[in-house]
């Protein structure tokens, strides 16, 4: 009994460690070359023992408005996430609740809005927001992530409330609740874990957003993708800067994946019905 | 307290009727139970009183107001869920307090509305407890308090013991009765166990297939079964049902002849075809020389301690005998029988209409 378990643990390890290594080595590279001193950046093989410094992110900083470019893509990403869950779960619930023979059709045609290839209705965006005067503002990033996030949402949300009893919101009608209080103070707070998945999604997706961020902003919104992208020219590549731009775009997701990931808990309904 | 009436209600879904222009009044303080088999409507009636489900057809009215349109919240009603319905996310006392909350009470008053129901139904320990910390027969008091703590007009309760074990089920049974005679507000309660009814009932409404089949106290629903289907769904065992023929002022089956009991001689004419109904305590055995109603073979005994029940065999015809169980006869043994005239109901054949009740 006690032998095949501990080869089975040995080798769920060797897995696991296998799996972290292809995704942390990526991480690494960033994490490292972001503090190595620029001629000893592609010695083969790779220096493992060097003086870190920190000149790339002082440039980053100084050759560029970095700190604004960060706040644009913030600005995008939450508010993209926050646009999307309200709306999401407002429609969400409407169809996890309305019985109608073409509820599904409905739930199908919002996701088909996530079917468009990016690159073939940006340039129809790009029209639009210019004549409507929102080029290169962050409330024309936020309106197209939304587009993408909305349909995630609605679909994501709509399990989760599908697993809210419905006596529960029956016995809160009775006690004297209307529509959207029961929305509010009920069916919504049991669908909490769905909420968080749906913001860890949306956020991460608005934040990592290039194309459209390439097209659509310019010095004003420009995101910082973007920004890290501009220090590859057609002169340079200038690899330190780069690197230590995508080391600081990873910080924001993780602290955005930590935060919602205490309301990733199961069994909420637990208890509420029999 | 309010007084409830239906008039002519149907409950329609697409080109179904699921009830059918059922008649009902229900009077200030009177305890009404809804029975009936499963898919009987009664749970949608029930439903229908407290506004989750629209009337489709006829006319609803709480306390003398129609209420077809009238929203759940405005109706003064509290309703106990089959499966609690409790809201997972807060405590008890939130369970409680959220039910108050739309009443705008003081804060004063809320606590001490919720103090009380709590100590009435004994949850004062368990206040600061989530619904997932609690017991099926706690949280069924939960779903009480909760109901309780509004002291609304009219109490709706749905198969609020279904879920509880059998001996949690007498204990909360008998607290439902208490609180009734103690708060006398208007209850209507949905169940499809016939003991929940006698013992709660004021009044007993059985249903079929979305028709009321009678209305009336646990006594009349009992003795003056007003047709054969109420017959065999109160009481257990279930009556037995022998078809006979009216013949020479007899009941006459398959190996069963039985004089008609004086009330039933003028309803019946010879020739007729009915079918005798005989309760399984009504049947006695004999053993000394009276003249029998029926000779009968023992197919299986069950022992229930003070009583035994007896499968028997007349003819092509079984039959259900309750007899004290030191009178049990072995099985395969032949026995003697005498079937109590006087508690004897006769149906017509064809209607299965009582003939005793033939004027209502």
């Amino acid at each position: 009994m006690n032998r095949p378990n501990r080869r089975q643990a040995v080798l769920v390890y060797l897995l696991l460690a296998v799996v972290l290594i292809v995704f942390l080595t990526p991480i690494y590279i960033i994490a490292s070359s972001s503090v190595k001193p620029t001629p000893i950046m592609f010695q083969k093989p790779p220096a493992m023992v060097f003086t870190p410094t920190f000149e790339h992110y002082t440039q980053l900083f100084a050759t560029r408005p970095f700190a604004k470019f960060m706040l644009n893509s913030l600005i995008a990403a939450l508010g993209s996430t926050v646009f999307s869950l309200t709306f999401g779960s407002l429609a969400a619930y409407a169809i996890s609740r309305i019985r109608h023979k073409r509820m599904n059709d409905v739930a199908f045609w919002i996701l088909s809005m996530r079917m468009f290839p990016p690159i073939a209705v940006v340039v129809p965006y790009y029209i639009i927001f210019k004549a409507s005067g929102l080029l290169d503002t962050p409330l024309a990033l936020i309106i197209i992530y939304s587009t993408a996030n909305i349909p995630l949402t609605v679909w994501l949300m709509k399990g989760f409330f599908d697993e809210v009893p419905r006596a529960l919101e029956e016995a809160a009608a009775i006690d004297g609740y209307g529509l959207l209080q029961i929305f509010w103070y009920v069916t919504l707070p049991l669908a909490a874990p769905g909420l968080a998945v749906s913001a860890v999604f949306c956020f991460i997706f608005s934040w990592n957003e290039f194309i459209f961020a390439l097209m659509l902003t310019g010095s004003n919104a420009q995101t910082v993708t973007v920004a890290v992208m501009s220090f590859w020219s057609s002169d340079a590549v200038q690899w330190g800067r780069i690197m230590a731009g995508s080391f600081i775009i990873l910080i924001p997701g993780v602290i955005f994946v930590l935060t919602c990931q205490r309301w990733l808990v199961r069994g909420l309904t637990m208890g509420s019905v029999k | 307290m309010s007084s409830i009436e239906l008039k002519k209600v149907v409950k329609r879904y697409g080109a179904v009727d699921v009830v059918h222009g059922i008649d009902l009044e229900i009077a200030e303080g009177e305890f009404v139970v809804l029975l009936g088999p499963s898919g009987c409507g009664k749970t949608t009636t029930l439903r229908m009183i407290a506004g989750l489900e629209d009337v489709s057809d006829g006319e609803l009215s709480i306390g003398n107001q129609v209420v077809n349109a009238v929203a759940p919240k405005d109706r003064g009603v509290a309703m106990v869920f089959q499966n609690y319905a409790l809201y997972p996310h807060m405590t008890v006392r939130q369970n409680m307090e959220f039910a108050l909350r739309p009443l705008r009470l003081a804060r004063s008053e809320t606590d001490r509305r919720i103090n009380e129901t709590a100590v009435l139904l004994g949850l004062d320990e368990l206040l600061a407890r989530r619904p997932s910390q609690l017991s099926g027969g706690q949280r069924q008091r939960v779903a009480m308090a909760r109901a309780l703590v509004r002291t609304p007009d009219v109490f709706l309760f749905d198969e609020p013991l279904s879920n509880l074990d059998a001996k949690l089920r007498t204990q909360v049974r008998l607290e439902i009765g208490k609180l009734h005679k103690r708060l006398g507000t208007t209850i209507v309660y949905v169940t499809h166990d016939q003991v929940e009814a006698m013992t709660l009932a004021d009044k007993i409404v059985i249903m079929q297939d979305g028709h009321i089949e009678q209305t009336g106290s646990p006594q009349e629903v009992y003795t003056r079964p007003r047709n054969r289907f109420v017959a065999t769904f109160i009481g257990s065992p279930a009556m037995n049902i022998v078809p006979a023929t009216i013949s020479d002022g007899k009941l006459v089956g398959d190996h069963v002849s039985v004089e008609i009991p004086e009330r039933f001689k003028k309803r019946v004419q010879a020739g007729q075809k009915v079918e005798f109904g005989i309760r399984p305590t009504e049947i006695s055995l004999l053993d000394g020389a009276e003249q029998a109603t029926a000779t009968a073979r023992v197919e299986v005994t069950e022992y229930l301690g003070d009583e035994a029940l007896l499968d028997l065999r007349i003819g092509s015809q079984e039959l259900i005998a309750e007899v004290p169980a030191n009178q049990c006869p072995a099985e395969d043994a032949e026995v003697r029988l005498r079937f109590n005239p006087e508690a004897l109901h006769i149906f017509d054949a064809e209607t299965g209409m009582s003939l005793e009740n033939q004027a209502r």
